[in-house]
């Protein structure tokens, strides 16, 4: 009890004052984010092959296969099929990434996703690309 | 009163000029206290986030006000205003530019003594006819913790008009020409400065509101307008503590420097008396950071066992001095 | 059953019937600026102390472990991290490993100790958020926004390792989903030794800081037998002096071979409990740093199939906040046929308020939050027949029973 004293932090108080805060910019400033940080979905049409992978194993549902045509194969014609992402419902946790064998899909460090219209993020066949 | 003397009250160094200097101190406490925790404090409104307190006080009188169905609406309604005449009518009591307040009186320092007991035993009404639980137990440990500081409080005012033998504030200043009485009576300062953490519930001692026990304690239920004006009044309270601290411990606006010609001296006074000012506040600003919030009856056992009799020691030896 | 009728208090209560009068009686929550998470409290006051309290969870409930019975066994790992915010390693752990336990399949070495790096940083971010928190609950401001500063530095390590600061989305079945990043090794221990120093200051910040202590000192005292009695878990039993830990006694991941040390604290208040959560930290730095140093090298993943064989399996790993217990239970589909969770804070949660008897009604924030509330992993609904009334229960004698024939089995 004898070691107890009032204002023991003052000392640390005048030190921190004297440094410069850590308070980030944002959004006067930029921010830098980690190089695995996991942002917004893009996705590359040209590799997609429409496997529907992606569509089974996203957590948030957020991948619907849509047909877009018809091709023949041996004696049976199949849909072919292509994603359309609704990305105000994605969680960005990359299992679609993680198993696309054929790389169309990939996290960009985008995050300032508030959009006025829920359509903008919505991304298919007539989209973006990274 | 003519004409000049009113212009003085409203504006300079009156009111308008109090409640500005309430709008910058809560600016510099946000601050500092924002600078000493490694964040920077507000920035957007005005150059430095100095409009922000003005800012708040605006959003503030243009929300809604909600009253509860158990209130008392005559209370709530009038009450607020005589809350903040309380400091407003005191400050004009306190000199600043030279040595004549705008207001005087022989016995004002008891005048001072009864508006800080008026605007606490507002803030209880006003608690209190809020109704709500919350208020109520708030309204109870002011009470509390008002009894508890109110003897040092008044004994500590007290040491300084014993030691000048007179019991206005101008008077006291006056006397401290030659030796300012912090360096005479320094417990006396230390128990008003504690004393007036106190009234103005701040940490340590800011039970009666306290944010996350008793989500707002006697002001709960306030919002809107009435929430402005008792911040503002809290504010002013913080200045017109601090102001009262300067003219009874720290001599006032007067300073070693000392110019011949009137004016140069008037506006020189002022200076000396804003220093001041900014070095109480910053004092108090310290101490707020750096403490945590006590129990309300350990902040009463330690107003009643430690710093009463440290002030009545201090009064005595003030008594034999003279 | 029948409609429950209004301004029945008893119906509320449930089993344990407590007499008091409406006017004894402080609600605390479920809205209240203490609380980070809504659950409702009922103080019954007697004078200006507190005779009882009388918890209702039901708030946060969200209907988890239903949810699970229809996702597939990958989606579920991202359903199960997202139970709680600041243990969501552990549950991720959790479900994975219980998971990795139906199948033959075993989690290759390297995986192990990155788990082990993954999970000793969350503790301790946990417990920094924990002591920032009870210093603004005690109204100082400036230790909560001191320490949070500190653990922006953590959040930043698991951004980089992960991904992502909280929720890290990182373990999946058969190990981690990516490796460690080049040269995140020495920035990990440059964070550590600037952790170590934080936690030391703040130790002696805690201890000697006078209305610090004096609102923490005795303050919530509990005793062994009560401890035993209330059957609670984590540092709320470690800081009445008993010394019991997942890791040390049940290790999983690399715990067998980076062994932590269980840290105790004797008082059994709320002032030990800040001891122990800082000597917690330090201990978790010790621990990443000597998982660094044996990290072995080799694959980070064993690809696992997607389907579960059947089965059940049962697991507990060591939360931030105590014992976490998962059991899945599978019927070889591709989903779960039933996944239950109990959560450490729904065994702590009788234990707080058994800590409040007594005391001031000031005191109601630092002992709730003493132990460390998650009330989104705790919550859960009961069913409670009125008309029957009958509640689906077993009692203790048949769950210890069923817990020795388990690991009877299991050897």
């Amino acid at each position: 009890m004898a070691r107890n004293k009032v204002g023991e932090a003052l000392g640390e108080m005048f030190r921190t004052a004297l440094e410069h805060p850590v308070t980030e910019e944002y959004p006067f400033g930029k921010k830098v984010v980690a190089e695995r940080f996991r942002g917004k979905l893009y996705f590359d049409p040209i590799k997609c092959t429409g496997c529907s992978v992606c569509e089974i194993v996203c957590p948030a549902e957020v991948i619907k296969m849509t047909p877009v045509g018809t091709k023949t194969v041996g004696n049976r014609t199949v849909d072919v099929k292509r994603p359309e992402f609704e990305l105000y419902s994605c969680i960005s946790c990359g299992q679609c990434v993680d198993d696309c064998r054929f790389g169309a899909l990939s996290l960009s460090h985008d995050f300032e996703l508030a959009v006025f219209k829920k359509e903008s993020l919505k991304i298919g066949r007539s989209s973006n690309g990274p | 009163m003519n004409a000049a003397q009113v212009v003085e009250l409203l504006l300079f160094p009156g009111l308008t000029f109090f409640v500005w200097l309430a709008f910058v101190f809560e600016w510099l406490e946000r601050k500092t206290a924002a600078r000493m925790q490694g964040r920077i404090g507000p920035v957007v409104a005005g150059p430095f986030g100095i409009l922000q307190p003005v800012a708040d006080f605006f959003k503030l009188a243009s929300k809604e006000e909600i009253i509860p169905q158990v209130a008392d609406t005559f209370v709530l309604t009038w009450g607020p205003s005589l809350y903040f005449a309380a400091p407003a009518i005191g400050v004009a009591f306190i000199p600043v530019v030279g040595l004549q307040s705008i207001l005087y009186n022989p016995l004002d320092l008891l005048f001072m003594a009864f508006l800080l007991s008026f605007s606490t035993l507002m803030a209880a009404m006003l608690g209190y006819a809020s109704g709500g639980r919350y208020s109520t137990i708030g309204v109870g440990r002011l009470v509390i913790q008002f009894s508890s500081y109110e003897v040092p409080l008044l004994l500590a005012m007290i040491t300084p008009a014993v030691l000048a033998g007179s019991l206005s504030i101008q008077g006291i200043v006056a006397a401290q020409g030659s030796i300012w009485y912090i360096l005479i009576a320094p417990i006396s300062f230390a128990v008003f400065i504690m004393a007036s953490l106190a009234e103005l519930e701040k940490p340590p001692f800011d039970i009666p509101s306290a944010k996350t026990e008793i989500v707002g304690g006697w002001m709960t239920e306030f919002s809107g307008n009435t929430l402005a004006y008792v911040k503002l009044t809290k504010n002013l309270s913080y200045v017109f503590l601090s102001a009262l601290a300067v003219s009874l411990f720290l001599g006032g606006p007067q300073g070693p420097v000392v110019f011949a010609d009137s004016n140069a001296q008037a506006a020189l006074s002022a200076l000396y008396f804003l220093v001041k000012l900014f070095a109480v506040g910053f004092l108090i600003f310290a101490i707020r950071t750096a403490l945590a919030r006590v129990r309300i009856d350990q902040a009463a056992k330690v107003f009643w066992t430690v710093i009463t009799p440290l002030c009545l020691a201090q009064l005595a030896l003030a008594v034999a001095m003279r | 059953m029948s409609e429950p009728k209004p301004n029945d208090e008893r119906q509320e209560i449930g089993a344990g019937l407590v007499e008091y009068s409406p006017e004894n009686v402080m609600p605390f929550g479920p809205v209240h600026p203490s609380l980070k998470e809504p659950e409702y409290f009922r103080l019954i006051l007697e004078g200006a102390r507190i005779k009882e309290v009388v918890p209702r969870i039901g708030y946060v409930h969200r209907g988890i472990e239903r949810a699970a019975q229809e996702r597939s066994w990958v989606k579920n790992i991202y359903l199960f991290e997202r139970v709680c915010g600041i243990c969501s390693f552990a549950h991720s752990l959790g479900y994975t490993q219980a998971v990795e336990a139906l199948t033959v399949y075993r989690v290759p070495p390297r995986a192990k100790y990155i788990r082990v790096v993954v999970a000793e940083l969350e503790r301790i971010h946990s417990h920094l958020l924990w002591l920032g928190l009870v210093g603004h609950w005690a109204g100082f401001d400036t230790l909560f926004m001191w320490i949070w500063k500190d653990r922006e530095h953590v959040l930043d390590l698991s951004e980089a390792i992960t991904g992502n600061r909280i929720h890290k989305s990182y373990a999946t079945f058969g190990g981690v989903r990516k490796d460690l990043p080049e040269g995140i090794k020495e920035r990990i221990l440059e964070e550590m030794s600037y952790i170590e120093k934080r936690a030391r200051y703040y130790n002696e910040l805690v201890q000697t800081e006078e209305t610090l202590t004096i609102r923490t000192k005795g303050v919530g005292k509990i005793t062994q037998e009560t401890a035993r009695r209330l059957c609670c878990v984590g540092p709320l039993l470690r800081c009445t002096g008993i010394s019991r830990d997942v890791r040390v006694e049940d290790p999983y991941a690399a715990y067998d071979e980076v062994v932590p040390e269980i840290q105790t604290s004797p008082d059994g208040d709320i002032s030990s409990l800040l001891t122990l959560r800082i000597g917690e930290v330090l201990e978790s730095c010790r621990l990443i740093r000597e998982a660094l140093e044996k990290l072995p090298s080799g694959p980070f993943r064993t690809p696992v199939p997607r389907v579960v064989p059947a089965g059940d399996s049962t697991l507990h790993v060591e939360a931030p906040r105590g014992e976490l217990f998962y059991f899945v239970k599978s019927a070889g589909a591709s989903v779960p046929a039933r996944v239950k969770i109990r959560t450490p804070t729904m065994a702590n949660l009788l234990t707080a308020t058994e800590m409040l008897k007594g005391r001031p009604l000031a005191d109601v924030p630092i002992v709730l939050t003493g132990m460390d509330p998650c009330f989104g992993c705790m919550d859960r609904v009961s069913v409670v027949d009125l008309d029957r009334s009958t509640e689906w229960a077993c009692s203790g004698e048949q769950l210890r029973q069923l817990g020795i024939n388990y690991y009877r089995r299991r050897k």
